[in-house]
């Protein structure tokens, strides 16, 4: 089985030399591909941080990071925006859609932003849209939705164009519980026909017992789950 | 993906913000408009007066007088009569005049005054000065009664002289062989044009007057008035190859007012340009980078989604294109507005070194004009929110979600 991505001896701080906060202290573990890991743990604990890093929107202050075999820990700027842009999922804990944008263009963004064709989108975004019950908002702008809905949008947008790599931080925070598990539905049929990997920080029993394993968190160190 | 569409949100999303941006581009606009406008409206009145005074050619005689320390001699212009026929079929010439200047003495009694004299065409001259030279008080018909020569005064010099039309006065000159000589003539009226120098000192009589009076029928100079002003570099090119003996200057080599003003009013305004400017540079920067600073999560957003910096760049372009163009069609109208309001006051404006009249403040007011200087500001908007939106990408994405 090959592997996704690997974390070795990673650990992140915050601050200064003598006023030095560290969250995160050498983290290793691999996901692999086509596997859905959890990470849990009690707010505070680091799970955004380590998720942060491991989507490539934050530095790790030591430690290796490969994702599909490549040390994108060495990547520039440039290199990880590309990175981000092809590879990588992102559902953000709280739903960072963009405000100017419709349902319809929030979604559809990421792809175009990979030059897909103009009618695949469309064909794209109307199927993502009714497997998340949103087809009759795809016109409203966020301020429009619910928190719920906001959500839901921001899942579709990470989904949209199949990455390799999901990583999802507290999807289902503000969902009910039909439309978790109609996300995760979602989830695992990306999983099942792409083989994409996820990793999720979730408090979510729902979530957590839908993945094949989960991590422990406390204090910014993995606690062994045994 | 309707980029446009979403700049128009994001600009209507912040309507405090986008009133403050708008107002201060379209006043520096306005403020642009209507400076500049009004330094054109005084180049166009000064090149206006040289070229009735002088008019657009004029001819000299080409040989410098060595006791006038190489200047021209007074009558020198000897083959005028020839030149003048010469250009009568000319589509482009509408008058050719000749001017003859003499100096002396003129009295009244027992007043008198030192003046400077021209023999002009009396038919033709008073035609080309339009507003720039009134007259006033003028006998019908003047210069041009053959019994009785005529001449008309400067306003000043005639009330210095006490007269008043009608009178007679006696000229007295000297001429270039050393002899003296004088004659009467009868004041068939006065002129003025606000300038001392000519109203103070100066008076005309017919040519045929002053060429008996000077015992020469040569002139000074002859001034060519042309039906377009844009033809006179062509025409003076032409004139100076077919003519020989005689050097043919154009009226901006005669113009040492307007480029004396010209220079001093391009300092002025383009100090000012560079204020406004740079004013409306520094508020929009400051206004850009707010912006992006209240907006830092959803920049974070699209970085986060894999956006190339250039791309979150253009947005915040996009935006302030859309802002500046409306502020440049609120800042021409407001120009427009401003413009036409103070060109119909007649406001007057105080009376310019070397004049004793203020006149009416007029301003320039031409499209081509309004869409250039727009478009520089516009351009200068968009460098603004250029330097403010690379600090953009520079931003640390984590923190700017969490
Ligand atoms: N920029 C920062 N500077 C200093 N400390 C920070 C910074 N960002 C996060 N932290 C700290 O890092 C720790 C981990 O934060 P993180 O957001 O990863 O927690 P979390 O597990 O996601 O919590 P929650 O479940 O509430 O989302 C916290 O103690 C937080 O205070
Ligand atoms: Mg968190």
């Amino acid at each position: 089985m090959t592997t996704r991505l690997s974390l070795n001896a990673i650990s992140k701080a915050y601050g200064k030399a003598d006023n030095q906060m560290v969250v995160l202290h050498d983290i290793s573990f691999s996901l692999n591909a086509g596997e859905f890991l959890a990470i849990e743990g009690p707010s505070g604990s680091g799970k955004s941080t380590l998720l942060n890093i491991c989507g490539l929107i934050d530095h790790a202050t030591h430690g290796d990071y490969y994702l599909n075999g490549a040390a994108v820990s060495q990547l520039n700027s440039s290199e990880r925006c590309a990175c981000r842009r092809r590879e990588i999922g992102f559902i953000f804990q709280r739903h960072q859609l963009i405000p100017a944008m419709t349902v319809y263009d929030n979604i559809a963004y990421p792809l175009q932003l990979n030059n897909v064709k103009a009618k695949q989108i469309k064909h794209d975004v109307a199927q993502l849209l009714t497997a998340m019950g949103l087809e009759h908002r795809c016109n409203h702008l966020p301020y429009q939705l619910s928190g719920g809905e906001r959500q839901r949008v921001g899942i579709a947008r990470a989904l949209i164009k199949r990455p390799q790599l999901v990583v999802a931080d507290e999807p289902s925070a503000s969902l009910d519980h039909r439309h978790a598990q109609a996300g995760l539905q979602l989830m695992r049929e990306l999983n099942q026909t792409y083989g994409a990997s996820f990793l999720i920080a979730s408090h979510d029993p729902l979530v957590i017992n839908h993945c094949d394993r989960k991590l422990t968190l406390l204090d910014g160190y993995l606690v062994d789950p045994a | 993906m309707n980029w446009p569409l979403i700049a128009l949100r994001n600009i209507l999303r912040d309507g405090t913000r986008v009133i403050s941006t708008l107002l201060i581009i379209a006043i520096g606009l306005t403020a642009l408009l209507v400076g500049s406008g009004f330094m054109l409206s005084t180049y166009d009145s000064l090149q206006e007066i040289t070229m009735r005074t002088e008019g657009h050619l004029i001819v000299i005689d080409d040989t410098p007088d060595p006791l006038l320390g190489g200047s021209h001699q007074q009558l020198s212009l000897s083959n005028w009569q020839t030149i003048r026929e010469s250009l009568w079929d000319d589509d482009r010439v509408l008058r050719v005049l000749p001017r003859a200047r003499f100096e002396g003495v003129v009295s009244k009694g027992n007043r008198s005054a030192v003046f400077f004299g021209s023999g002009v065409d009396p038919k033709e001259e008073f035609r080309v000065h339009g507003p720039f030279l009134r007259t006033t008080g003028v006998l019908d018909p003047w210069l041009t009664s053959s019994q009785r020569a005529e001449v008309m005064l400067g306003a000043q010099l005639a009330r210095t002289l006490d007269a008043t039309s009608g009178d007679l006065l006696t000229l007295r000159t000297v001429r270039s062989n050393g002899e003296s000589a004088e004659t009467i003539v009868r004041l068939a009226g006065l002129y003025q044009n606000g300038t001392p120098a000519i109203d103070n000192h100066t008076l005309m009589v017919a040519l045929s007057t002053s060429s008996a009076l000077m015992g020469s029928d040569n002139v000074s100079q002859l001034s060519i008035y042309l039906d377009k002003k844009e033809e006179s570099a062509a025409l003076q090119r032409s004139l100076q190859e077919t003519i020989d003996g005689v050097i043919v200057q154009s009226w901006q080599q005669r113009a040492t007012l307007y480029h004396k003003v010209k220079s001093l009013y391009d300092r002025i305004f383009g100090v000012m340009a560079i204020i406004i400017l740079t004013v409306v540079f520094l508020a929009i920067t400051n206004i850009i980078s707010l912006a992006i600073y209240q907006r830092r999560s959803e920049i974070a957003t699209l970085s986060a989604l894999g956006t190339r910096p250039p791309q979150i760049y253009a947005n915040f372009i996009l935006e302030a294109l859309i802002i500046s163009i409306a502020a440049a069609m609120l800042g021409m109208l407001l120009a427009y507005a401003i413009s036409h309001a103070i060109n119909l006051a007649e406001i007057m404006m105080p009376a310019p070194p070397g004049k004793t009249e203020g006149y009416p403040i007029f301003i320039y007011i031409s499209w081509p004009h309004y869409l250039v200087t727009s478009l520089v500001l516009v351009v200068v908007v968009i460098l603004a929110s250029l330097l403010s939106a690379c600090r953009a990408a520079k931003i640390n994405i984590a923190r700017a979600i969490s």
